[in-house]
């Protein structure tokens, strides 16, 4: 093939791929701008763990098992005790509570079953995402980070309305 | 007497079965699946569930299967629809004031009641009503009970009385509003725990293992109690390397005690993980010193110097060995091979309480082993406390009298428990029980032998009359009271008595340790001392001595400063304990739970001991650290640091347990007796003549005590393990009963500690 007719192909070419770009430009953006705006979740998304407590302060956590018992991956690991106290000084609302609770983040794989077996709704997803650490040791999460009291709630996600249409693209497919 | 073959249909397919069988037991047999909760093997029936019920052919109503005998051409149906509607109507009424509380109840998981619901239960509860409110409560510091969740079945309260004879725990109320209570709201009873165990929901729970984990969560390990010498099989879970829980639980484990333990099998394993445990080796470079941690490396090396000069100066025979009943065969066989081939001295023994050497030497009957004295016919109890001090041989007994209607003769000079079961008992002198052999094995002196014994010479006339008229087996077992001569006697008492059709002696020594007979088997009592003798010999003949374990409470009283003489003492141990004090060396050693072996049974059953949890800290098993210091002083013992090769070389040293390998012992429902040599019928007129002397010099002074000592007096002292568990301390000091009941007694009650050194007299 001749020159002439590589440069008039390639012309082509690049009018075609272009006015694909162009054809965008005045559209809607998809592109969130993390972390200088907030990224909008689901109100069912499965983010970092919360340990929830009642109107009393309360955990709610009995320390049943069952979350660790139907985790997939393994990574829940408790230490049940026992709290003789009188119900209302107590550390959760039965005598029986969970003196350590630790999520192995490097393990979980945020399936939601442990929140589906709990009885006593002590534990649900929560939204913070930011999981990412310089140490491996700092993924496992204790009490401490997943009590709803205790945990800090990152600045970089807002939930969506119920009603709220945040990703209708896919819901077209 | 074979039993008579009849004919059953079941579901249409027909089936031979023994006349009086019952009929739950040949449907399950047979493959048909009958659910039930009240129903329990060997425990009087209740046919209070109404979960077993089958539809029989010309019978009008559907019938509990469980009170139901076989007879011949019965037409049984075990499935329709009839019959999954009522019982899935029972479990409906089972669960009207069950409160559902399963995510903090411990049973969760092992549930027979959850089990259940699983298959029979709704889907929706249709009762809306109020439940039966009732907070859990402590019944006592061992025995936690919420009486929402019971339903009924009354097992524990039949386990109660049949089992144990103690009648502790009944039902009361009426109807709905009826609960399993106590007399008087405070448990005083033995704590067996066995109520505990057989409960098929979480109305009764073990308040040591109260809120601690979940049953799946634990690993399971079938290992053989390291209590008394019944050799109970029990299953010992552990989570994270800590013993959690101790149960005897059918589910996991089938040995010779079924579901029994007693309160020291199931509740005294958390001396495993207590922190008094001994952490390092130990050594006291200067008499007086304190004892400083060491690594191993420096203590072997230390401790095999300081022997060797020993050995050097003064022999070998200047070297005490001493082992210990409480180990595993393994590690005295280790010990008997240092004492012989290392240190080349006959002054080896174990800390045994008493010796059954001449009782051996002369066995002229099988050991009887438990499932025998359930179904003996005659049974002779000289001296001991089975209930006591051998639970599970206390329980056998009960049950061959109260349902297999056994003859239970007791000779002893306390008013025992078990006295309320025996047809015949004839409370002699403290300290005459050889008396009362003398009297049994000759009649001639029986004269003699009543007058010191403060009986009536019909009594044991009317004995001797009752072993010569029985039939079936007849077993005689005897405590620790006995001199040498009238074990010997007794272990000849089946040619006393001639041979008769129908009748067969079998012998059962009550010695106090899991591997008693252990240690008479390998023949470490056979040494040259006994316990006291070596004691006796510390400073003088013995320059150095070398313990494993502890000597015991009473070989230490009036010679507390013997092993203060020695030049050197090496002792492996779990704790810290009066014979440590004075040594110059201390090994920490592994316990039950965290070694390889196996313990002899005072049924001559040879049982395993698995390891369910790594060894506590730097701990060593026993028999490694006897093998690391032979190494150390030149001899290579050929274990290779593994148990199963030390018991191969064992099976091939000791006659009795030719043959025996690990792998044939795997199986804890089929136990493998050890085979102890009958010596047949031999003269011992010698020994008679021995007793009568010592017989006629017994002082005819002996006050009788007529109390019935009470439930505990020895399962309850506290020793070097038992004192490691609080809830003993509280049943020690005559079990509290707390302000309130719904909390632990362990918040609320703190012991006098004066009192608790007090409560301190047993030298376990």
């Amino acid at each position: 093939m001749s020159i002439i007719g590589d440069v008039i192909e390639s012309t082509k070419a690049i009018i075609k791929g272009m006015s694909v770009t162009f054809a965008k430009i005045p559209q809607q953006k998809w592109t969130v701008q993390y972390p200088e705006e907030p990224v909008t979740v689901q109100p069912r998304y499965r983010g970092m763990h919360l340990l929830h407590v009642d109107e009393l302060g309360r955990e709610k956590c009995v320390a049943c098992y069952l979350c660790a018992a139907a985790c997939p991956s393994d990574c829940i690991y408790i230490v049940a005790a026992d709290d003789p106290r009188a119900p209302t000084e107590r550390t959760g609302v039965d005598e029986r509570y969970a003196s350590v609770y630790n999520i192995d983040y490097g393990r979980c794989i945020f399936c939601g079953f442990c929140v589906e077996a709990c009885p006593k709704d002590a534990i649900t997803h929560g939204y913070n995402f930011e999981l990412s650490v310089y140490n491996r040791a700092d993924l496992l999460k204790t009490k401490d980070d997943l009590l709803i009291t205790k945990q800090k709630q990152s600045l970089n996600y807002r939930v969506a309305f119920a009603d709220e249409d945040v990703d209708s693209e896919y819901k077209e497919v | 007497m074979p039993a008579e073959l009849i004919k059953v249909t079941i579901n249409g397919q027909e089936f031979e079965t023994d006349k009086g069988a019952r009929l739950i037991d040949v449907c399950r047999e047979k493959g048909f699946a009958i659910p039930s909760f009240c129903y329990y093997a060997d425990l009087a029936l209740q046919a209070s569930c109404r979960m077993c019920l089958v539809r029989i052919e010309k019978m009008p109503k559907l019938q509990t299967s469980c009170t139901i005998t076989c007879t011949d051409g019965m037409i049984v149906t075990t499935e329709s629809e009839e019959i999954e509607k009522a019982q899935r109507g029972m479990v409906e009424f089972l669960l009207a004031n069950h409160p559902l509380d399963c995510p903090v109840c411990d049973r969760g998981g092992e549930c027979e009641l959850q089990e259940m619901v699983f298959d029979w239960g709704g889907l929706e509860e249709r009762f809306t009503e109020k439940k039966n409110y009732a907070p859990e409560k402590f019944l006592s510091p061992i025995v936690a009970n919420d009486p929402q969740r019971c339903i009924l079945c009354k097992r524990c309260t039949r386990v109660c009385d049949e089992w144990m004879g103690e009648d502790a725990i009944e039902a009361g109320g009426r109807g709905s509003h009826t609960v399993i209570g106590t007399y008087g709201g405070w448990l005083n009873c033995s704590q067996c725990g066995n109520c505990i165990e057989v409960c098929p929901t979480g109305t009764l729970l073990d308040a040591t293992y109260r809120h601690q984990t979940r049953p799946w969560e634990l690993s399971r390990t079938i290992s053989t109690c390291t209590f008394c010498s019944d050799g109970c099989q029990l299953s010992v879970g552990s989570r994270g390397g800590e013993v959690m829980r101790v149960v005897a639980r059918d589910r996991y484990v089938n040995g010779l005690n079924g579901e029994f333990l007693c309160i020291k099998g199931r509740f005294a394993h958390p001396f495993v993980n207590h922190e008094e445990r001994l952490r390092t080796p130990l050594i006291r470079y200067k008499k007086g010193g304190k004892l400083i941690p060491a690594t191993w490396d420096e203590a072997i090396r230390y401790t095999a110097a300081k022997l060797r000069a020993v050995l050097d100066a003064h022999g070998g025979e200047s070297v005490g060995v001493v082992g210990s009943p409480r180990l595993t065969n393994e590690a005295n066989y280790a010990l008997l091979k240092f004492a012989r081939e290392v240190v080349g001295t006959n002054n080896y023994t174990a800390t045994e309480a008493f010796s059954l050497v001449p009782f051996f030497e002369n066995l002229g009957a099988p050991l009887a082993t438990h499932k025998d004295i359930r179904h003996a016919k005659t049974i002779l109890l000289i001296g001991g406390e089975p209930e006591e001090l051998q639970p599970l041989t206390g329980r056998q007994i009960r049950q061959a009298v109260r349902n297999g209607g056994a003859k239970l003769v007791i000779i002893n000079s306390v008013p025992i428990r078990l006295k309320h079961a025996a047809s015949q008992f004839i409370q002699i002198r403290p300290g005459t029980e050889d008396a009362a052999v003398l009297a049994l094995a000759s009649k001639d002196d029986a004269g003699v032998a009543a007058r010191k014994l403060n009986v009536e010479a019909g009594a044991l006339e009317q004995v001797r009359q009752h072993l010569n008229d029985a039939q079936g087996d007849v077993i005689v077992m005897f405590g620790g009271e006995l001199g040498a001569e009238a074990q010997s006697l007794l272990a000849q008492l089946s040619f006393t008595f001639g041979e008769k059709e129908g009748r067969r002696f079998l012998l059962h020594p009550l010695p106090l340790f899991n591997n008693s007979l252990g240690v008479h088997d390998l023949g470490l009592m056979g040494g040259a001392l006994n316990p006291l003798e070596i004691l006796d010999a510390a400073g003088a003949q013995l320059r150095a001595m070398y313990v494993a374990g502890s000597f015991l409470r009473t070989h230490l009283e009036g010679r507390e400063d013997a092993l203060s003489k020695l030049d050197f003492l090496v002792v492996q141990e779990l704790f810290q304990t009066a014979t440590t004090e004075h040594a110059d060396v201390v090994f920490p050693a592994a316990s039950f739970a965290e070694v390889d072996g196996t313990y002899t049974n005072n049924d001559g059953f040879v049982q395993r001991v698995r390891q369910s949890i790594p060894p506590i800290h730097q701990s060593k098993p026993d028999w490694m650290i006897t093998a690391m210091l032979a190494d150390a002083l030149g001899t290579d013992f050929g274990f290779q640091m593994s148990s199963s090769a030390v018991f191969l070389e064992l099976a091939k040293q000791i006659p009795a347990y030719e043959g025996l390998r690990y792998p044939l012992l795997k199986d804890e429902s089929n136990p493998v007796q050890a085979r102890h040599a009958l010596v047949g019928q031999r003269d011992v007129s010698a020994q008679l003549v021995e007793l009568r002397s010592l017989v006629e010099g017994i002082e005819e002074t002996g006050e009788t005590t007529t109390q019935t000592p009470p439930v505990g007096h020895e399962l309850f002292k506290l020793g070097t393990l038992t004192s490691k568990v609080p809830q003993f301390h509280l049943l020690a000091a005559g079990n509290p009963e707390p302000e309130s009941v719904l909390i632990s007694p362990l918040y609320q009650i703190t012991i006098d500690p004066a009192l608790r050194d007090e409560a301190a007299v047993a030298g376990d």
